[in-house]
């Protein structure tokens, strides 16, 4: 075994140009491809994010039947023993009570429909994070009575700026019309349409007056650690809430969204497929020339007494061991890569704006985020089709009689 | 029991719709520690001769029968371990394996085996010292000369204590001194070792170096001479 591994380590080097062109074609593919699916997780995550991350959080708790028609009468208290609860398990982030209306902002001649959230900033922050997201003004603090962020669009229809009045009507719980004054704190651009165009944050205590609902609540919004394990979290959860509350994770509020980030795990696949199948068709070329040269040589290993499982080992090992220079190298160089797309990335906002899809919004530039799977799905795919392109030459070489080899001139 | 015996052996390639009888009706026993040339020209079957000898080719017809071993029965997987344990070839073109050094082609068949380095490298060194290359053991086949590397195949022919060398043409490709020095070599270790030797040559030069001569032609045994070895 040993000289079986010493013979296919040095043929490997007996070609050196062919080996390094295609060991280099090996590189150049594996980089790319973790590098292209490092951008695309990013951008995944951009997506998941900019929904997430700007309004729903990772997963809401509500009055059952809430999202449904959002009915202003499912509402329910927001019990401090219960958002301790929650705060309290390993997965959440941050924990954020709101309340929910929907009427009409008014500013001198002007009116719009908006969606008012009443919340409590400082919980609020710790779930979305549209207060990094402003174009101008302060976000306002918890003491703050009367403060409102709203939408750029919005905001510029109105033609209001920080400082300026708002009105705002709306339908009360007990069947008046609510109407208060509020004060604009604050504008925010997400690139997300909806939210840019009818958004409104207030503080919950002015919108539990207003909509005579005081002390109430339409639901819990949670961050948590791993979105992509919402779910579950969604599901332990659940045994924490008292009955008539439920919890939704991201992919159940946004099902477009799920299936755009199981497609992705697709079209993944399909993709390392495509670009496999050219760098592999590369070695199967490279081991099957230097097999035909050797044609002889093989014939004498036979005469000296090699078995042909040997002569097809030694086949086998040259591919492998190819495979393997290449995927470490490739490894390096997309890590590489990588790193530099993740820590600089490229912005492309200069050339296009944000893209609306699957009810989230695609932001104007390239980031790699770096995903265990991303190296290790094509690193082991490179190395199963080395395996396989040295297949069919080790069978050829097996296959030599070794008269006609060793007559071969 | 002779060491070789062949039995009415017979081979014939398949040529289009025709068939080329490259040996017809050979019968031959050598016993050990001869030293005995196949003489012939070209195309008269002493190739083919050499590889049904050393399990190689198969017979069309006949039987074959080396060192008490009928490779008729015997199955692909042994008749591999014989040749790696019994038969030591030697090529004309030499034939090392260029991405070992001439100590590593020596020893492969000793490796294959199992043998241990220590035991390997003994032996390995023993035979070098006899061959008269000693020093050379790193070098790459292609930085040796023609004769070297004959030598070096020798050597792996020998290591493994084979039942029988054999030797196609060995010389051809050598000028005539140094085929001279190379045959006196494999003269003495089929005198000092009792290697028993089967090589084949057209050579008139080469062949009188040979204690018998076994002439073929055209597949046909012409004549089988005991003689004086020059
Ligand atoms: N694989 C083969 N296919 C067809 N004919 C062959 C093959 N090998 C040898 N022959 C023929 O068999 C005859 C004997 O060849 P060979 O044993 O090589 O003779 P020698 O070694 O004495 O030159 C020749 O006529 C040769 O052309
Ligand atoms: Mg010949």
């Amino acid at each position: 075994m040993t000289m079986l591994l010493r013979l296919a380590s040095r043929n490997l080097w007996r070609n050196r140009r062919r080996t390094l062109l295609t060991l280099s074609a090996m590189v150049v593919s594996l980089a790319l491809l973790t590098l292209s699916l490092g951008v695309f997780s990013g951008m995944l995550v951009d997506i998941l994010s900019s929904t997430t991350e700007q309004y729903h959080g990772h997963l809401v708790i509500n009055a059952s039947g809430y999202l449904d028609d959002r009915d202003m009468y499912k509402n329910f208290t927001a019990d401090p023993e219960l958002l301790q609860a929650l705060q309290q398990d390993k997965a959440v982030r941050g924990v954020s009570e709101r309340l929910r209306g929907f009427g009409l902002v008014s500013h001198a001649e002007s009116s719009y429909p908006a969606e008012l959230l009443g919340i409590r900033p400082e919980h609020e922050k710790s779930v979305t994070k549209l207060h990094t997201q402003l174009i101008a003004g302060i976000f306002p603090t918890d003491t703050d009575s009367a403060g409102a962020v709203l939408g750029s669009s919005l905001a510029q229809k109105l033609g209001v700026s920080p400082g300026d009045e708002l009105i705002f009507v709306t339908q009360a719980a007990d069947g008046s019309i609510g109407n208060d004054l509020l004060t604009v704190r604050a504008i925010f651009r997400t690139g997300h349409t909806g939210h840019d165009n009818g958004l409104v944050l207030v503080p919950q205590q002015w919108l539990q007056e207003v909509m005579a609902l005081k002390g109430k609540v339409h639901e819990v919004a949670l961050a948590v650690e791993d979105p992509l394990l919402a779910a579950e979290d969604a599901k332990r959860l659940a045994t924490l809430l008292p009955a008539g509350l439920i919890a939704t994770d991201w992919g159940e509020l946004m099902p477009e969204m799920r299936e755009a980030i199981a497609s992705f795990d697709v079209s993944r696949f399909i993709f390392v497929i495509i670009l496999y199948f050219a760098t592999g068709l590369g070695i199967l070329n490279t081991i099957f020339m230097s097999v035909m040269e050797r044609s002889r040589e093989f014939g004498i290993l036979m005469a000296l007494g090699l078995r042909p499982r040997q002569i097809r080992l030694i086949v086998l090992l040259e591919s492998l061991l190819l495979g393997m220079l290449g995927t470490i190298l490739g490894l390096v160089v997309g890590l590489l890569l990588s790193s530099y797309m993740s820590l600089v990335g490229f912005d492309l906002s200069a050339w296009i704006t944000p893209v609306s899809y699957a009810g989230g919004t695609i932001q104007p530039r390239l980031r790699a985020i770096f995903e265990l799977r991303n190296f290790i799905d094509p690193a082991y795919m490179l190395l199963l089709v080395s395996l396989l392109a040295g297949f069919l030459p080790a069978r050829r070489a097996a296959k030599l009689q070794p008269v006609a080899a060793i007559r071969e001139d | 029991m002779s060491l070789i015996s062949l039995n009415n052996l017979s081979k014939t390639y398949p040529l289009g719709s025709q068939k080329i009888a490259a040996v017809q009706g050979l019968t031959l026993e050598i016993q050990a520690g001869e030293f005995a040339v196949l003489a012939g020209p070209s195309g008269s079957g002493k190739t083919t001769v050499l590889n049904i000898v050393g399990a190689l080719d198969t017979p069309t017809e006949g039987s074959v029968n080396v060192d008490g071993n009928d490779y008729s029965e015997m199955n692909p997987k042994e008749l591999a371990d014989f040749r790696l344990r019994r038969i030591g070839f030697i090529f004309q073109s030499y034939n090392l394996i260029p991405v070992l050094t001439a100590a590593e082609n020596a020893e492969f068949t000793l490796m294959l085996q199992g043998m241990s380095t220590l035991k390997r490298r003994k032996i390995i060194s023993g035979i070098f010292g006899e061959l008269g290359i000693e020093g050379l053991e790193d070098r790459r086949p292609n930085d040796l000369s023609g004769g070297q590397q004959q030598r070096v195949a020798i050597a792996r022919a020998i290591a493994p204590q084979p039942a029988v060398v054999l030797a196609d043409e060995p010389t051809a490709n050598l000028d005539s001194s140094t085929a001279e020095d190379l045959l006196q070599l494999m003269r003495r270790l089929n005198q000092e070792k009792g290697t028993t030797f089967l090589f084949s040559s057209h050579d008139p030069l080469v062949i009188a170096h040979a204690e018998r001569v076994i002439s073929l032609r055209d597949g046909r045994l012409e004549s089988d001479i005991q003689q004086e070895a020059g």
